[in-house]
C-alpha cells in the first residue's frame, strides 16, 4: 500500500511536469539567464554551464567548466539530470547539493518549475 | 605571507586569534542555519547587517554579544546586496522581490520600491549612492538603474553588452562606476543622462566582478576569469594589473579600506588576500573552512568584514582601533 502510494505520488509529480508550458518556461528562464545560456552557439563566458540539452544529460559534464567539488561529488552519486532530480535541485539548490556555488535560492512554485523544465526540454542540441 | 588559520569550535562565538606579525586579529562568528549571508555591511550602531538571502531577510549581528536576529523583507524576498545608506538605513537589492528595499534600523520599517512591471526579472545585484543621494543599482540580467529616494522614481537602463552588470561603487567625489561580469568591462555612469561609458580593462574576457574606489578615486576591479586584481585611474586613463598569488586564483570580491589597503577574496585558494599598493605585496589569510565562498567585503575603520556564504559565518579582520 505504501509503495502504491509512492508510485501514485511519482506519477502525479510527472503529470505536473508534463503539463509545463515551454512558452511560459522561457520567461521563468530569466531566473537563470544571467549565468546560463540555452544557445548552442553562445560565445560569452558565463558563470554557469550551458543548459542546452540539460534534461537527461550527465551531471557536471561540460568540458572545461569548473564545477564545484560539491556538484562533482553529487554527479558521482546521481549520474544524470533526470527531470525529477532537476526539479528537486531548482526547488532548493543548497538543500539538494550543500555547498553548491550556485547562488540561487530556488523556485518555490511547482508550476513555474514545470514550465521551466518544459522549456529546457525544447533546447536540445 | 600566510597567516595562521582560525581554530573553529562549536560555540556560537569563536575565540579571537591574534596574529602578532601584523598586529591583526581574525574572528569568526557562526550564524543561524540557513541564513546564507551573501553580502554584509557595518551598521552605524556598531552592529553588522547581512543579506540573509535564503531567509528573505536582513540579518542583524551584534559583535558584542555574538547574537543575531533577522527581519523578513517581504514575500519571495531573496536579497543579494546590502549597503549602509547616507540616511543611516540599510538598503538591499532584493532579487526575489525584484525591488530595492530600505530597512530603517530605528523603527524597523521596511519600504519596498518594485522595479517597473515591464522590466521583468532582473537578478538585482548591488547598489551604491552618488553624491546627490541617488541610489544606483545593477541587475545581472543586463540592466542598471536609479532610484531617487526623495521622489520614489525608479528608472531602469539597458546595459551595454547585455547581461553581466554586477558590482557597483561610488568614488569619494560621488561618481558611480559598475562592472560587468559577462561583459568584462568597467562602466562609468553619466548621472545626468544615465548612459554608460564603457572602459575596457587591458585583459580581454577578464570577468570584472566587483569594483571599489580608493581614497584617490582610483577604481579597483576583481577579475574572476583572469584571477587578476586591476586598478584604473580615471585621472589619466591608465590601468595596472596584478595576478593574485597561487596556482589558479579566482578573484571574487574587492574592497579598499580607510588606509587604501585593497582586500580581495580568492575562491581558488579559499583565502582572503590583501594588497598594499605602495609595496605591491600581497598577504593571504585563510578563510574559516574550505568552500567558505566569500562573495563580498565591506568594512569600517579598523575592521574588514567577510560574509562566508558557504559556511554561514561572518569573519572579521581587525586592522586597528575601531572608530
Amino acid at each position: 500500500m505504501r509503495a502504491g502510494l509512492a508510485i501514485a505520488a511519482v506519477c502525479a509529480s510527472s503529470a505536473v511536469r508534463a503539463a509545463g508550458d515551454p512558452a511560459r518556461g522561457e520567461r521563468v528562464f530569466q531566473y537563470c539567464y544571467s549565468c546560463h545560456s540555452v544557445d548552442p552557439t553562445e560565445t560569452a563566458t558565463l558563470q554557469g554551464p550551458s543548459l542546452v540539452a540539460i534534461v537527461g544529460c550527465r551531471i557536471a559534464a561540460e568540458p572545461g567548466f569548473e564545477y564545484s567539488p560539491a556538484l562533482r561529488a553529487f554527479a558521482e552519486r546521481h549520474g544524470r539530470w533526470s527531470e525529477d532530480l532537476l526539479d528537486r535541485y531548482i526547488t532548493e539548490p543548497e538543500k539538494v547539493v550543500p555547498q553548491t556555488t550556485m547562488a540561487f535560492p530556488g523556485i518555490e512554485e511547482a508550476g513555474d518549475r514545470a514550465d521551466l523544465l518544459a522549456f529546457l526540454k525544447t533546447r536540445a542540441r | 605571507m600566510r597567516v595562521h588559520p582560525c581554530f573553529l569550535g562549536a560555540a556560537a562565538v569563536l575565540a579571537a586569534l591574534a596574529v602578532p606579525a601584523t598586529a591583526q586579529q581574525v574572528q569568526v562568528y557562526q550564524l543561524p542555519p540557513g541564513s546564507y549571508p551573501h553580502d554584509v555591511a557595518p551598521a552605524p550602531d556598531g552592529k553588522i547587517w547581512y543579506a540573509a538571502q535564503k531567509h528573505g531577510a536582513i540579518g542583524i549581528f551584534d559583535p558584542k554579544t555574538g547574537q543575531s536576529r533577522e527581519v523578513k523583507l517581504g514575500p519571495k524576498s531573496a536579497p543579494h546586496g546590502v549597503i549602509h545608506g547616507p540616511d543611516g538605513a540599510a538598503w538591499l537589492t532584493d532579487g526575489g522581490q525584484n525591488a530595492i528595499v530600505r530597512f530603517d534600523p530605528k523603527t524597523e520599517e521596511i519600504k519596498v520600491w518594485k522595479l517597473p512591471e515591464d522590466t521583468g526579472y532582473t537578478n538585482l545585484n548591488t547598489a551604491a549612492f552618488d553624491r546627490d543621494g541617488v541610489h544606483w543599482f545593477t541587475g545581472q540580467n543586463g540592466i542598471y538603474g536609479r532610484l531617487d529616494p526623495k521622489s520614489g522614481e525608479v528608472k531602469v537602463f539597458k546595459a551595454p553588452k547585455g547581461r553581466g552588470p554586477y558590482g557597483i561603487a561610488s568614488t569619494p567625489d560621488g561618481e558611480v562606476y559598475y562592472v560587468s561580469l559577462a561583459g568584462s568591462f568597467l562602466g562609468k555612469i553619466d548621472r545626468a543622462t544615465g548612459e554608460t561609458k564603457v572602459i575596457e580593462p587591458p585583459t580581454p574576457n577578464q570577468g570584472a566582478r566587483r569594483v571599489w574606489s580608493d581614497s584617490q578615486g582610483r577604481l579597483w576591479v576583481s577579475e574572476w576569469n583572469s584571477g587578476n586584481l586591476s586598478m584604473h585611474d580615471p585621472k589619466d586613463g591608465s590601468w595596472k594589473t596584478w595576478k593574485l598569488p597561487g596556482e589558479k586564483p579566482r578573484t571574487y570580491a574587492v574592497y579598499v579600506d580607510e588606509r587604501d589597503i585593497v582586500w580581495t577574496t580568492d575562491w581558488g585558494a579559499d583565502a582572503v588576500v590583501s594588497f598594499d599598493p605602495k609595496t605591491e605585496k600581497f598577504a593571504s589569510y585563510p578563510m574559516s573552512a574550505k568552500g567558505a565562498n566569500v562573495r563580498q567585503i565591506l568594512g569600517r575603520p579598523g575592521e574588514v568584514w567577510f560574509p562566508e556564504s558557504g559556511t554561514e559565518r561572518l569573519m572579521v579582520i581587525r586592522t586597528g582601533e575601531t572608530q
